[in-house]
């Protein structure tokens, strides 16, 4: 040792437990901090990918664009891509179908939501990509290759050969007008109102600011809102402010429980070791050397920790996807699922656990530099002065006996580490509540998912009446055993029926069972009912009744809130489901969830059968069953109307009190048509074909094929679910190895301590209550904080994710009762280890420990 | 020649609402190579006269001069690097670094001053201190006596102007504490310093140079030894 700076490695070397334990503090959070970066941003760039999937990947674009504007923005310098879109013409088709032709240059093509099955895109103004749908209904029946004559400008037919085949609109499908596109070349394409540009800036530019500036220029701006919020770049300042708010607290939050997590470990290992410092103090070492000494220990324990957590952190994650797949969460796309590496993350990372190091080393350096060497000369024990504190209040821990009240002593007893370790337990708890409201109410807002998401195929019919104005009866449309048919196939997850219409009709709802928040936050309005015949003021709230099957209702249990949706239950007269939850427009131009009604499962509900005539009304009484959270087929939630699901026999009698307006070909109660719901992963061909023969075979029919825009959104649902949860998973663990690790580095550095209770007569019995008694009541004291600050927190995240949509707050009870539950048998168990290895050590020589 | 002057020197401590005057205007001057104990019932300030004499402590009143030195006029960090280099230790409790070995441990205070040890009168020490074999031992894997030999060397190592020796015998067999007090002495006559000795061993007392006798904080005599006056 030629240097007194090599103390500090021999401390470490010799104390090799506690610079373990040290170390292991250090990893843990370096992990924590570096997985959830890396979660955090490859969840970002996912949800960036999916949207520009959706949306387009342009920032803002011009509808009425002028030839001067377009030269001005192809010559800006902030510029970087510049795409051109111009509405061509439309070619009729049989059955009422269509397809639009529309021009798009090489740049369009990129920056615009337009996706190729198969083929490529157009190069040539005689070449032509269209929707897959529409390929057997176009002139001449032409395949991938062939050409096919449409309408051009002024009537004049265009051949046309076909080189691309684009992936299936739901949209396009419904409206019967597939879209196709022709290359535009940007040379001679003229600029009018027909076209529509669409552009992104250089990167590095700021958007946001930038784009007040580009909408001087034409006043025909719009933005890609959907991607530029997602960017932080939103036009509006409130959501980029919100956005901040909210990852800056979740970062800030990660970054606090590394620092804690650090902090706690170095602390008590640099306050156990104080004495020696003072004695250094009394052979002449000055201040600043002792300060040195801890900060060397510092970077010799940085310099291993840092690098094993960033290694863990990222390996770590790796693991947990790996377990996750075998686990049987292995889905089609797996292959697409990966973590991205950023650099930033891991130079933060990296920064963070220096800095959060040499923090948490300089409050003991400054302690031990400042410590009293006459204390330190005077002899053994501990120099720190513990500052025993008496409890005002008798703890409950008393009622266990001697054990009890040790345990309480011992747990008060040194403030400091008493602070420390309980903020550490408190952290962990908070950051798991914290992420799991985050990390849920992202999967809300990204991911509106009911059982649509598994709809591939839609199929309808509308037979028309022959030469003599026969047809079949409704009944016989659509048999029941294609539906069997369709069912029985492999891949097939469930197969719904779909009627052709459904009623619309006011409920009366008494005043007092409206939220009143709907007339405070909103502009809906309802016209006072003047048919209530118990004199309670009440209004008439329109409401949709829809007819649901057997299959449907199986699925709405997923969605039950209160009550049942049992087919059985429902098949009693007059049992309704009710979705009293809408998603409206609120004043301030935003959308909310709200509940528009307050029924309760077993109330009545009124039903207006016959609105237009109020001289006789004719109200039906049915009885809610269940609630849904949201309503499991089609929009999850009406913007303004009660949804009231029924069984056919409910169907049959509400329709029976008024058969003129209620007739049976304006309102059917057979199927008219079912959707196709394919499990995940599952090939959608031999459906396809099955479909499209019986579309061939009879008249009438209608197939909307979106089967592979299903999976792609149930591909993008389930990752990000997966997302979630390993996201949860590993704040979960790493936060249960905090509360691991801080408990036995507690325990552990009192082993000196342990051996005297034992000396003076404790039994090992007593002793290991006595430790589980503080292990369990840190976990007692680390969950009612760790609620507190989780409420706290997530109250605020709610208020921040306003910004963004309207949401009931709702406190993840659930999450906080398993991340305390955790948090308990974590503190339990954690403490069994040490006195494990205590009981089989020497008495003598844990005694002899150098305090 | 005077190497240690104190004058008026007084330690008040507050204890709760009480205070405890440790020490009271106490003033003597050590010379140059005498070996001095300091006697006295527990209580009676020893203790906190050495930790003045070596600038642990500040003093509520008096001065204490070293080596011509005012200690309490220095700042904190000159006091410590003047304790490094005038004014060596020896505990009861040894007060060894236990993670260093003997070696390490007697360089120490030459190497928080930034310098390398003068090997041959390190050797030379360690020689003198019986410790040759054991030079690569840590603190642990010595007995009681061989880990106060060490701190006598680590005390011995700058050559200070004094040694201050806090009941140094008082964890030790006698035939070990009479092995130390030798060392001690062997201190005095060999590189002429100046020890000081807390004690209750009036045998040792009897050995010293000078015996000072303090009672409730207060000088009670400074006496010439008795083994010198005999």
């Amino acid at each position: 040792m030629r240097h007194y700076g090599g103390m500090a490695a021999r401390y470490l070397k010799q104390q090799r437990k506690r610079t373990i334990l040290t170390i292991v503090g250090i990893v843990l959070s370096v992990a924590l901090i570096s997985a959830l970066g890396t979660m955090g941003q490859t969840l970002k760039d996912n949800l960036i990918l999916n949207t520009e999937y959706e949306s387009g990947s342009f920032y803002f674009g011009y509808e009425k664009p002028t030839s001067e504007l377009y030269e001005t923005l192809s010559q800006h310098l902030l510029v970087d891509r510049l795409g051109i879109y111009r509405t061509g013409e439309e070619t009729s088709l049989a059955n009422s179908l269509s397809v639009q032709v529309d021009a798009v240059d090489p740049e369009g093509f990129k920056l615009l939501p337009i996706h190729l099955h198969e083929g490529r895109l157009p190069s040539a103004a005689n070449e032509l990509a269209v929707e897959q749908w529409i390929l057997d209904r176009l002139p001449g029946n032409p395949k991938l290759g062939d050409s096919v004559s449409l309408n051009g400008p002024e009537d004049q037919p265009i051949e046309y050969r076909i080189v691309g085949l684009l992936n299936n609109e739901k949209k396009s499908q419904v409206e019967g007008v597939s879209r196709a596109y022709t290359f535009g070349n940007p040379a001679d394409i003229a600029i009018d109102a027909k076209t529509i540009l669409f552009l992104t800036l250089k990167p590095g530019v700021n958007i946001s600011a930038q784009i007040k500036e580009f909408a001087k220029l034409n006043e025909s701006l719009f933005t890609n809102d959907n991607l530029l919020t997602l960017m932080g770049e939103s036009g509006d300042n409130r959501t980029n402010t919100a956005l901040a708010l909210i990852f800056g607290t979740l970062i800030g939050l990660v970054v606090l429980s590394t620092v804690a997590v650090i902090y706690n470990a170095f602390h008590i290992a640099v306050l156990e070791r104080i004495r020696q410092f003072g004695l250094l103090r009394t052979l002449g070492a000055s201040p600043g050397q002792i300060r040195n000494l801890v900060f060397r220990e510092a970077t010799v324990l940085s310099a291993i920790g840092v690098p094993l957590g960033l290694f863990i952190g990222w390996y770590g994650l790796e693991f947990a996807l790996w377990l996750m797949t075998q686990a049987g969460l292995k889905i089609m796309m797996m292959e697409t699922f990966r973590l991205t590496f950023h650099w930033w993350i891991i130079a933060g990372s990296f920064a963070i656990g220096f800095v959060a190091v040499y923090l948490a080393a300089w409050l003991p350096a400054r302690k031990a530099s400042s410590v009293s060497p006459v204390e330190a000369a005077k002899g053994a024990g501990s120099i720190v002065r513990e500052s025993y504190r008496r409890l005002r209040l008798p703890s409950p821990l008393g009622l266990a006996g001697i054990e009890g009240r040790m345990a309480a002593n011992n747990i008060r007893r040194n403030r400091t580490k008493f602070r420390i370790t309980t903020f550490s337990i408190v952290i962990s708890i908070t950051l798991f509540i914290v992420f799991h409201y985050f990390t849920q109410q992202t999967l809300n807002m990204t991911t509106t998912t009911n059982e649509n998401d598994r709809i591939a195929f839609q199929y309808s019919r509308m037979v028309q009446p022959d030469k003599n104005g026969m047809r079949p009866p409704i009944s016989e449309w659509v048999p029941a055993e294609w539906m069997t048919q369709v069912a029985a196939m492999p891949g097939v997850y469930g197969v719904y029926s779909s009627y052709y219409n459904h009623l619309v009709v006011p409920a009366v709802v008494p005043n007092e069972k409206i939220n009143p928040d709907i007339a405070g936050q909103t502009s809906l309005q309802f016209n006072p009912s003047e048919t209530e015949r118990r004199h309670r003021p009440a209004s008439e709230v329109q409401s949709l009744v829809i007819l649901y099957d057997d299959n449907r209702l199986k699925e709405a249990v997923k969605y039950v809130q209160s009550g049942t949706a049992d087919p059985e239950a429902l098949a009693a007269e007059d049992q309704v489901v009710l979705i009293q939850t809408i998603k409206p427009h609120l004043r301030n131009d935003k959308k909310a969830i709200l509940p528009l009604t307050r029924y309760k499962v077993g109330d009545k509900l009124t039903l207006h059968m016959n609105p237009d005539d109020s001289n006789a009304p004719k109200l039906h009484e049915v009885t809610v069953a269940g609630i849904l959270t949201q309503s499991p087929f089609d929009a999850t939630y009406h913007e303004s109307m009660l949804t009231i699901i029924v069984g056919k026999a409910t169907y049959d009698k509400l329709l029976a009190d008024d058969p003129e307006k209620y007739f049976p070909e304006l309102y059917p109660n057979v199927p008219t048509g079912f959707d196709v719901a394919m499990a995940d992963g599952a090939d959608p061909e031999p459906v396809r074909l099955k479909l499209q023969e019986i579309v061939r075979t009879n008249p009438g029919s209608r197939l909307v094929d979106i089967a592979e825009n299903q999976k792609e959104t149930r591909n993008f649902n389930v990752q990000m679910k997966i997302f979630v949860y390993v996201f949860l998973f590993v704040i979960g663990v790493i936060g249960s190895l905090n509360i691991i690790n801080t408990i036995q580095t507690n325990l552990l550095l009192r082993r000196r301590e342990i051996g005297l209770l034992q000396a003076v007569g404790m039994t090992m019995g007593q002793i290991r209550r006595m430790a589980t008694a503080e292990g369990l009541w840190f976990g007692v004291i680390g969950s009612v904080w760790g609620i507190l600050l989780g409420f706290g927190l997530c109250y605020f995240l709610y208020k921040q994710i306003s910004n963004f949509q309207g949401i009931p707050f709702e406190f993840p009870w659930g999450a906080s009762l398993i991340a305390c539950g955790t948090a308990l048998l974590v503190g339990l168990f954690s403490v069994q280890g040490p006195l494990r290895k205590m009981e089989k050590a020497n008495l003598l020589e844990r005694l002899r420990e150098e305090a | 020649m005077n190497v240690i002057t104190v004058d008026g020197l007084s330690k008040t401590y507050d204890q709760g609402t009480t205070q405890v005057n440790a020490l009271k205007d106490v003033s003597f001057n050590i010379n140059q190579g005498e070996f001095v104990a300091v006697v006295g019932a527990s209580g009676s300030g020893k203790s906190t006269l050495l930790h003045m004499l070596g600038g642990l402590d500040k003093p509520s009143g008096g001065y204490v001069h070293i080596d011509g030195e005012d200690l309490y006029a220095l700042k904190e960090k000159e006091r410590a690097v003047f304790r490094r280099r005038k004014i060596g230790f020896i505990f009861q409790a040894y007060n060894l670094i236990p993670v260093l070995n003997v070696e390490e441990n007697i360089h120490l205070p030459l190497l928080l001053d930034h310098r390398q040890p003068d090997k041959a009168y390190i050797n030379d020490l360690i020689h003198t201190l019986g410790l040759h074999e054991r030079r690569r031992h840590l603190p642990s894997e010595l007995s009681g006596g061989q880990q106060q030999r060490v701190a006598i060397g680590r005390a011995l190592a700058y050559r200070p102007a004094i040694v201050l020796a806090d009941e140094p015998t008082g964890n030790l067999d006698s035939a070990n504490g009479r092995e130390v007090i030798e060392l001690l002495k062997l201190a005095v006559r060999q590189y002429h310093q100046t020890v000081i000795v807390i004690t209750h061993d009036m045998n040792i007392a009897s050995e010293a140079d000078r015996v000072l006798h303090l009672q409730d904080g207060k000088l009670l005599n400074d006496t010439q030894s008795l083994g010198r006056d005999l």
